[in-house]
């Protein structure tokens, strides 16, 4: 069975959010929610949190088309139309009197072989099920989205004993492939995985911190980055996600729980926290949390509260040289500091990863499941056994022993032989619950490129970059620099490749495993380079690019790029070069040279012109694809998912997009194999470029944002620059094509006055320094 | 050789904010294509005694373009014999159309025309698809190609018309058409238009609560420190207008009723920097050609491009303003550009018989720098 429509009954954040995210995947979504009581709309819960949706930032949906696959209703008069859904999710009220005559009307509609699944957060599965006719039981399961589904990656499944596999199977491959899911299955125990070990850590962090007295600054430097957790460490995440929660997560997971569970006597009350929730301070949705931002007197200042008095004061900068040493060392060398940071992240992480080491198998099949949902749910870089291992497993156990502390069997198995995980014959395995170690199983159509680099040596490899055989006569081309930027020693190694690739391969796929595919060119290189003047070696830079971008293209065999994250400037060039890109839906592509005062010069200015061109759908004529390019590029636009790349040019339409991270390689390394055969490399393109008179178009249009107060000096200096490059310069006519060498050297001279204009040279400094744009 | 002309008939589409109102769908040679049908009907015409359908359009490209005037009659079901031709002097474009007819019939080149304007902002951009500009002239003589928000505010700039006087006179515009529209005095020159299933029958620009202090909130639209918002200045529009414009003498010998008689046209250049003000020394001839005093008029159709510019036309000219679109201006209803020429001189003559008044004038500003007017007076 494959599911073609959905429906999702509560049209709260996360049933919105489900909704919205189906519609991402091009599923037809019906969502409905009760007829308020008041109005006459009847379909106005629905209707409101689709049209507010559109509006936020994060935002849900892909593109504001997927907005439009979404059926808004209400459960009294659409009851009947449920009978159209392959797959129905409920995330109404936590309340199982309310879900299960939910579930009891729903069973008079939905047909059959639909899957019914709810998106419950504390409710058990067996309660939800107790005493329902078999049909129900044999089609429904948890499914537990965790919030901003669109962003979240993981999906929580939990099935009961009557679950068909079929209804599992089928979902969860759904899941995976479509909605671009990490899937955990779980037991059907109290907070499922992640919210369990998740609840547990925060409540042990914050009593941890107010017993030894730690401020919010102190306990989040230490619970956040140096353990590999977002810097939100615990304070800022529960301003997140609302003060409010805590109490109610507590109260759920304490009722639930056995008495015996180590999570009870972690519980006690928080008088600050009551007060600050009484007061509306429940976080960024209220008032403030623990942090706030103070905007009075025209200053945005950070504070933070004492958690002493409840007072705000302006956030401290915490120095602890037990996170000074995690910065080599790691989270080893933060527990093993005896300051109150070491101490603090010892009392923290020993109870919480004994803890989740004491749960497995109670809550999931095995290690690497818990690790996942914590990796993928909660964003940490290690889940709780990877944390373990990277402490040292015998190291753990030791210190808990010397504590007077048990240690839980499992622990003391890992110990005792080679840790959680380890590498065998160049591949990773896992311990057992039986004590043995297993290979870690990937799925079919998963390929990661860490698996590979722990059986292989690299074909070639710079300080920048490397070449690697990922089978089946495909080489992957991996930067790994900061943020993963282009310098020359990348350039190298796609000279490399080229010859590599091209005696002993068939395609290449560009590609690698950072948070973000490319942040653009080494900004600090270039600026390093101006400094002491040396505008030759900027020159060779700008001239190397293009001539390894170009060799990409020319290249006799198919490349394909395969981004994630972020792919700007020269990250975004890169994918223009390619001759196909299978793009993670969660990319995020721009031509953002102008935010630093320069023009694309590595052929991104000739590939997106020569793309818009090509776009039947633009009017005929010499401007509509300068125009638009202008604008793309002039307002440094960046696409905010895959889809939205599309629409701006920089994916064509067989350009392929990947939802779940996991299979992006496999899929790109399939594109290129695809490409193979009958390859022939793409022709020189000419461009019919309007000159002069288009130039003097694009000009009046700036000239306007000016007055407007929408450009600012250095916008129209480097505008004015761009417009001359897009419109092909003086000399063009637009009844002469120009060859693209002409335009690519445009872009060269563009970008070489511009770079030494004190204007672009501030912008360059100001977000070498702060990371953000300069608009001077 | 003098023949009378007359405006035997006037409707036009309802009109709607481009790219967000109601026939953001509709092709615009289909949308003058029903009005023009409209108009027939209404009139009871004989189709086969048209001369010429002249069709006004600022942006006569895409689906406005090959000649799309020649289109509209075959889409319209006109006879075959009857021509077609489009025109263009932008914003005056359909005004133009009137003009053209009426030197026709005096010259005893045909006795019936259909002055028809057309625009969709929507679907064919301000400035067309592909605007390339002439360097040498962008270089020498940039106002050749100013954009219309800063000659509404150069025009407020020299003829000191401040912010809250533009905002005083686009909340009575709003006031004047919403009465208009809910008395049901709209009805009677609105073609419905049938758009993909539906029939659009009402305006959709018009704002019955506008407020000068809800206007007074709004960020200036064209420079930081400017006077002239999106409240005070008109919306981008799509709709059509045509009218009939038939010698006297035919229309008496077929029955026709006649709205007005056209007393005199002129058209004027100006500065293009200050567009604005091209009514005044347009309207100014077509007084003196009428013979008439500006203090003679009863009813004046005065284009609401900008309120800066309509304000500092009425000062100039000594307009009463309480004799100032009585039933809204384009503030309110709407500037569908080539459009808006028909449908002022049309309501002009319209309103002429409707509050039983002798002289009137129609005049508008056009991009450039140019003014267009028409004086009407009792048929």
């Amino acid at each position: 069975m494959t599911i073609v429509t959905a429906a999702v009954i509560g049209a709260g954040v996360m049933g919105a959010g489900i909704a919205a995210h189906l519609a991402n995947a091009g599923v037809s979504v019906l969502l409905l929610d009760v007829v308020p009581k008041e109005g006459d709309n009847r379909n106005a819960l629905a209707e409101g949190a689709v049209a507010k949706m559109l509006k936020a930032d994060p935002a849900p949906f892909m593109s504001k088309r997927a907005a439009k696959l979404i059926t808004p209703g209400n459960i009294e008069d659409d009851l009947d139309k449920l009978a159209d859904a392959d797959w129905i999710v409920e995330a109404v009220l936590e309340d199982p009197k309310i879900k299960r005559a939910l579930y009891e009307r729903l069973e008079g509609v939905r047909k059959d072989g639909s899957i019914i699944s709810s998106n419950t957060s504390t409710l058990p599965l067996s309660l939800l099920t107790k005493d329902m006719p078999d049909r129900f039981c044999g089609d429904f399961l948890i499914t537990h989205f965790f919030n901003p589904p669109r962003y979240m990656p993981l999906l929580e499944l939990v099935t009961g004993p009557n679950t068909k596999p079929a209804v599992l199977e089928t979902l969860s491959a759904f899941a995976d492939r479509r909605l671009g899911k990490g899937i955990v299955l779980c037991h059907d125990t109290p907070g499922f995985v992640a919210n369990r070990i998740g609840t547990f850590w925060l409540q042990c962090a914050v009593v941890e911190t107010l017993d030894r007295g730690l401020t919010v600054e102190e306990a989040d430097a230490v619970m956040g980055r140096p353990i590999g957790v977002p810097k939100t460490g615990v304070f800022a995440l529960l301003d997140l996600v609302g003060l409010d929660l805590m109490p109610k997560v507590d109260a759920s997971l304490a009722a639930t729980l056995t008495k015996d569970d180590a999570y009870q006597s972690l519980r006690r009350p928080f008088p600050l926290l009551e007060e600050m929730i009484a007061e509306g301070y429940t976080g960024r949705k209220g008032k403030g949390g623990f942090y706030r931002l103070n905007k009075s007197n025209g200053a945005r200042v950070k504070e933070a509260v004492d958690l002493k008095t409840g007072d705000y004061a302006p956030a401290g900068k915490p120095s602890l040289a037990s996170v000074s040493a995690s910065r080599r060392g790691g989270p080893k060398a933060l527990v093993a500091h005896d300051d109150k940071g070491g101490l603090f992240a010892w009392a923290v992480l020993s109870q919480t990863l004994g803890y989740a080491a004491a749960l497995v198998p109670e809550i999931a099949d095995d290690v690497p499941s818990v690790d996942r949902a914590m990796r993928l749910g909660y964003n940490w870089k290690f889940g709780p056994f990877e944390l373990i291992d990277k402490l040292g497993a015998a190291d753990f156990a030791d210190r808990l022993k010397a504590e007077g502390k048990a240690v839980p069997p499992l622990l003391e198995k890992a110990a005792a032989a080679d840790g959680f995980y380890r590498v065998k014959d160049g591949r990773q395995q896992v311990l057992t619950v039986a004590g043995d170690y297993a290979d870690v199983e990937r799925g079919e159509g998963v390929l990661l490129l860490s698996d590979v680099k722990l059986g292989s040596e690299p074909l070639a490899k710079s300080g920048s970059a490397s070449l690697w055989d990922i089978g089946d006569g495909v080489v992957c081309l991996e930067v790994h620099t900061k943020l993963n930027t282009m310098d020359p020693d990348v350039f190298k190694i796609i000279a490399k490749a080229l010859d590599i690739v091209g005696k002993n391969y068939k395609a290449l796929v560009i590609y690698n495993e950072g948070s973000h595919f490319s942040a653009g060119a080494n900004l600090g290189l270039a600026m390093f380079a101006a400094n002491v003047g040396a505008w030759p070696m900027i020159e060779d830079m700008v001239a190397q690019g293009q001539k390894a971008y170009t060799a990409l293209k020319r290249s006799p065999f198919p490349v394909v790029a395969a981004p994630s994250g972020l792919a700007l400037g020269g990250g975004c060039e890169i994918l223009l070069a390619s001759d196909a890109v299978q793009a993670h839906a969660e990319s995020y592509v721009g031509l953002v040279e102008a935010g630093v005062g320069v023009v694309p010069a590595w052929g991104g200015c000739k590939e997106l012109l020569s793309r818009l061109a090509r776009d039947p759908r633009r009017p005929k004529g010499p401007m509509p694809a300068v125009a638009a390019a202008f604008e793309t590029i002039g307002m440094a636009k960046v696409a905010k998912s895959a889809f939205e790349a599309r629409e701006l040019g920089f994916l064509r339409r067989e350009d392929d997009i990947t939802f779940n991270r996991e299979r992006l390689l496999a899929d790109a390394k399939k594109k290129a194999l695809s490409l193979v055969e009958g390859y022939q490399p793409p022709e020189p393109v000419e461009l019919t470029l309007p000159g002069p008179s288009g130039k003097a178009s694009l000009a009046f249009a700036l000239r306007d944002l000016y007055a407007k107060g929408l450009a600012t000096e250095h916008d129209m200096v480097v505008a004015s620059e761009l417009a001359d490059v897009l419109t092909g310069g003086d000399d063009a006519d637009m009844t002469e094509p120009l060859p693209e060498e002409t335009v690519l050297k445009m872009e060269r001279e563009a970008f070489m006055r511009l770079v030494r204009t004190p204007g672009t040279l501030a912008r360059v400094e100001h977000t070498l320094e702060t990371g953000k744009p300069l608009r001077n | 050789m003098h023949k009378n002309v007359v405006i035997a008939g006037y409707v036009r589409s309802p009109f709607h904010f481009a790219s967000k109102g109601d026939l953001v769908k509709v092709r615009p040679d289909e949308m003058a294509a029903q009005v023009v049908r409209g108009l027939l009907g209404k009139t009871g015409i004989d189709p086969k005694d048209i001369e010429d359908l002249i069709v006004g359009c600022a942006f006569p490209e895409g689906e406005q373009g090959l000649n799309v005037a020649r289109l509209i009659g075959f889409l319209a079901d006109l006879p075959i014999s009857v021509a077609g031709t489009t025109v263009n002097r932008f914003c005056g474009s359909s005004m133009q159309s009137i003009h053209m007819a009426a030197g026709n019939i005096q010259m005893n080149a045909g006795e019936a025309f259909i002055c028809a304007g057309i625009e969709s902002m929507s679907r064919v951009p301000m400035a067309g698809f592909n605007p390339l500009l002439h360097p040498g002239l962008a270089e020498r003589f940039p106002q050749a190609y100013i954009s219309m928000g800063e000659t509404a505010e150069n025009v407020a700039q020299k003829h000191q018309i401040p912010r809250a006087r533009q905002e005083e006179f686009a909340v009575a515009s709003h006031q004047k058409a919403a009465a208009a529209q809910a008395a049901g005095k709209l009805k009677d020159e609105i073609v419905a238009i049938q758009a993909n299933g539906a029939s659009v029958e009402l305006d959709g620009c018009i704002r019955p609560d506008t407020s000068a202090a809800a206007l007074a909130d709004l960020k200036p639209a064209f420079s930081t420190d400017g006077s002239v918002t999106a409240g005070t200045a008109s919306p981008l529009t799509d709709g059509a207008s045509a009218v009939l414009v038939t010698s006297e003498d035919y229309a008496k010998a077929h029955g026709l009723k006649p709205l007005a008689r056209l007393r005199s046209i002129a058209v004027a250049g100006c500065d293009p920097e200050i567009m604005g003000i091209g009514p005044v020394a347009a309207s100014r001839k077509a007084l003196e050609r009428a013979g008439i005093a500006a203090g003679d008029l009863d009813i004046i159709e005065l284009n609401e491009a900008f309120a800066s510019q309509a304000l500092a036309c009425a000062d100039e000219l000594g307009l009463d303003l309480a004799k100032v679109n009585l039933d809204g201006g384009a503030i309110a209803l709407g500037h569908p550009l080539g459009a808006t020429g028909a449908r002022i001189t049309g309501k002009a003559a319209q309103l002429l018989q409707r509050e039983g008044k002798q002289l009137a004038l129609s005049t508008q500003c056009i991009g450039g720098g140019q003014g267009i007017a028409t004086v009407l007076e009792a048929a």
